[in-house]
């Protein structure tokens, strides 16, 4: 008893040091630091549009993020297939496009939650290994993409009707004038997302199924179906940027979204998530997102180039998780 | 009474079909190698003569060499996502350096720079208890970005043709040096790790870190060695491969990665740690590479063999998955009596 009291007291001690700023604030610090090292390097940090070139850039990875954070969420890990998804969103709504715009949108949706019913089935009732799973996943659909489209590219047909130029304009769409209509769609994301895993019932079960499987299971959650909403919340949204992606590079193609998976989870682990499950939000992911956006940015204004960048990125990510991981475990938060 | 004898008569044979079941999975890898290889000697033109089965050999011996670092990796319940840039880096190196430095130093350099990528990786996830899928995400992108700024982005090559010429022509008929260096690497290690009480120690700490712990393993210690291995023996897979054709190119361990995880999972290694060898891993590699090569003798192109080996690795996965699935259901029954309750006996 005197023990547990006399760790509590280390532990208050703790709370007032540099870890549970760090804990609190999280990603943000991160977030301010690169904006004012951006501020004093270049004038041209601090205008509007180059803040929206940011924002722009990582629009589509914030809508990814958002919609994997559920995944990661649960505790389990990352969807790997998510490459694999976007791809084949696309192909298919630009495959589809002579049926409609409406159609098409439809089609490529449905496709990325066909995969995400297939995910969360196995992942969720047969309890497959996340990782592994989606990989094959993503071996199978990017192998059946290249074979049913004997390895080539589709392009949505101009010449062919209104719905390809609306499927095009639908990423080139600014709404009230200025804002990108896929900056917008993140935003909307990145809100949606955060009341849903910290309002919501099925938020707080997957908080739960996150933080500890057995116990959830023994409270009665339906742990199968949490796990499987998990995966098809990620895989329809992997399907929405999929599609936004498409329309970006107007060309169908089995290696659009590659990276995503891995970018998807950097952005996520910055933004305070833990592997583990069950730590963390989505306004992290929406800070890790950003830190992702103003980073290249920043070091674009220095004048580093993208291999240099890598390494960059490579360093702080690693640093990152590692201070997140040893504030947590100084707070006793976390026994990793 | 009668039923009572009867039903435990039921759960001997129970015991016996699940032995049955046990040694059919651990052999299951080579039964799949069987059956492709087979399939493939029947339907494959060109595919069972000299000349190819030596392909397939030459084939197999870089994703082989890698899989033995990342079986270990595994074995110790870890993940290393950094295998296809320390390949590629083993490769450069040892491309980039030959011309100042001759062949063996620079192959030494090679393999010493994937060591310490190795072990970096390893230092993290042991001491900074940071998760191992992050450590080498993280110098999967560094060592790739170091890569790209010292290559420039371009391919190397040296004009020497000697060493490769040494290094591919077969040996007694159908064995090429790399291929035999490659296999005796893969045995040497199949030994080490699972035969001797040292090697042991990677099962335990694999299986359960605390358990090992207690019972007086240096299980940092063991996780640093697993990465060391890994990053040394892909750096060294690399290498060998950029020797016999004397060129590299950045993007090398691209593919490389994926083939190495599909294999090391086919070969039956989990991922939750503890289970699996190294020997099965290079069978499974073997599997993909005969899978690869009839493929391509039936005229498939590349995208099937990438749908046929990820129909193989999913359908190995789901069933691996979906024995388990049914292994959980009857957790905590016991088998008598549910056999008497299926007899209505109660």
């Amino acid at each position: 008893m005197q023990a547990n009291t006399e760790n509590q007291d280390v532990r208050k001690r703790e709370m007032g040091k540099v870890s549970s700023i760090i804990s609190k604030l999280g990603v943000y610090v991160l977030v301010i630091a690169l904006m004012i090292l951006g501020t004093i390097i270049s004038p041209k940090f601090l205008t509007t549009s180059n803040f929206m070139n940011i924002i722009q850039a990582v629009s589509l990875l914030g809508i990814v993020a958002a919609g994997v954070s559920f995944v990661t969420y649960s505790g389990n890990f990352v969807d790997m297939s998510i490459p694999c998804i976007m791809a084949f969103s696309g192909m298919i709504a630009v495959d589809t496009l002579k049926y409609g715009i409406v159609v098409s949108i439809l089609c490529g949706l449905s496709t990325g939650l066909v995969i995400g019913i297939i995910n969360g089935t196995v992942v969720g009732k047969l309890k497959a290994n996340p990782i592994i799973w989606t990989l094959s996943v993503a071996f199978v659909g990017s192998g059946f993409m290249r074979w049913f489209y004997s390895g080539k590219q589709i392009y949505p047909d101009v010449n062919g009707g209104a719905a390809a130029e609306v499927f095009i304009s639908l990423s080139r769409t600014n709404v009230f004038g200025t804002i990108p209509l896929i900056v917008i769609v993140m935003i909307i994301f990145m809100i949606l997302g955060q009341f849903v895993m910290t309002k919501t019932k099925f938020g707080k079960q997957v908080k739960l199924v996150g933080s500890s499987y057995e116990v959830a299971k023994m409270t009665g959650i339906n742990v199968n179906g949490v796990v499987s909403g998990a995966f098809i919340v990620t895989a329809l949204t992997a399907s929405i940027a999929g599609i936004f992606l498409t329309s970006l590079a107007k060309t169908g193609a089995f290696y659009n979204g590659e990276g995503y998976d891995f970018n998807a989870v950097t952005a996520i682990v910055i933004g305070g998530m833990t592997l583990t499950g069950g730590r963390g939000d989505v306004v992290g992911v929406l800070g890790g997102v950003l830190v992702i956006g103003l980073l290249s940015n920043v070091m674009t204004l220095i004048g580093i180039n993208t291999f240099s960048q890598s390494i960059v990125k490579g360093i702080i990510f690693i640093a990152v998780v590692g201070i997140n991981a040893r504030s947590l475990r100084k707070l006793g938060r976390d026994d990793a | 009474m009668l039923g009572r004898l009867e039903s435990s008569e039921g759960m001997m044979r129970d015991m016996d079909t699940k032995k049955i079941l046990n040694k059919l999975d651990y052999y299951r890898i080579y039964m799949i190698l069987a059956v492709i290889f087979i399939l493939m000697c029947l339907f494959a033109p060109n595919f069972f003569n000299t000349f190819n089965i030596i392909n397939i050999l030459k084939g197999m011996s870089l994703n082989a060499m890698v899989a033995v670092g990342f079986t270990v990796v595994m074995i110790c319940g870890q993940l290393d996502l950094s295998i296809g840039s320390n390949l590629t880096l083993g490769a450069m190196v040892v491309i980039g350096l030959q011309p100042t430095l001759g062949w063996f130093p620079s192959l030494i350099v090679a393999v010493l720079a994937g060591s310490l990528v190795g072990a970096i990786n390893g230092f993290l996830v042991a001491k900074a208890k940071i998760h191992s899928f992050i450590v080498t995400l993280g110098t999967m992108t560094i060592v790739q970005g170091l890569i790209f700024l010292i290559s420039k982005g371009s391919a190397l090559s040296v004009n020497d043709f000697t060493l490769a010429d040494w290094l591919e022509a077969p040996l007694f008929g159908l064995f090429p040096p790399r291929v035999i260096i490659t296999v005796s690497i893969v045995l040497i290690f199949f030994v080490l790790v699972k035969y001797t009480k040292f090697g042991k120690g990677f099962y335990l700490v694999g299986g359960n870190k605390e358990t090992a712990w207690l019972a007086g393993l240096n299980t940092d210690l063991y996780l640093i060695l697993a990465f060391i291995l890994s990053g040394t023996t892909a750096a060294l897979g690399g290498a060998l491969l950029a020797m016999s054709i004397s060129s590299a190119v950045p993007t090398l361990g691209v593919s490389s990665q994926m083939v190495v995880i599909a294999a090391t999972i086919i070969g039956g290694t989990s991922m939750a740690g503890g289970t699996g060898d190294i020997f099965r891993s290079m069978i499974a590699v073997l599997m993909l590479v005969v899978l690869f090569n009839g493929l391509m003798c039936l005229g498939a192109g590349y995208e099937v063999q990438i749908f046929a080996s990820g129909l193989v690795l999913a359908a190995v996965v789901l069933g691996e998955s979906y024995a388990l699935y049914e292994q959980d259901k009857v957790k905590g029954q016991r088998p008598a009596l549910m056999a008497e309750l299926k007899k209505g006996a109660l």
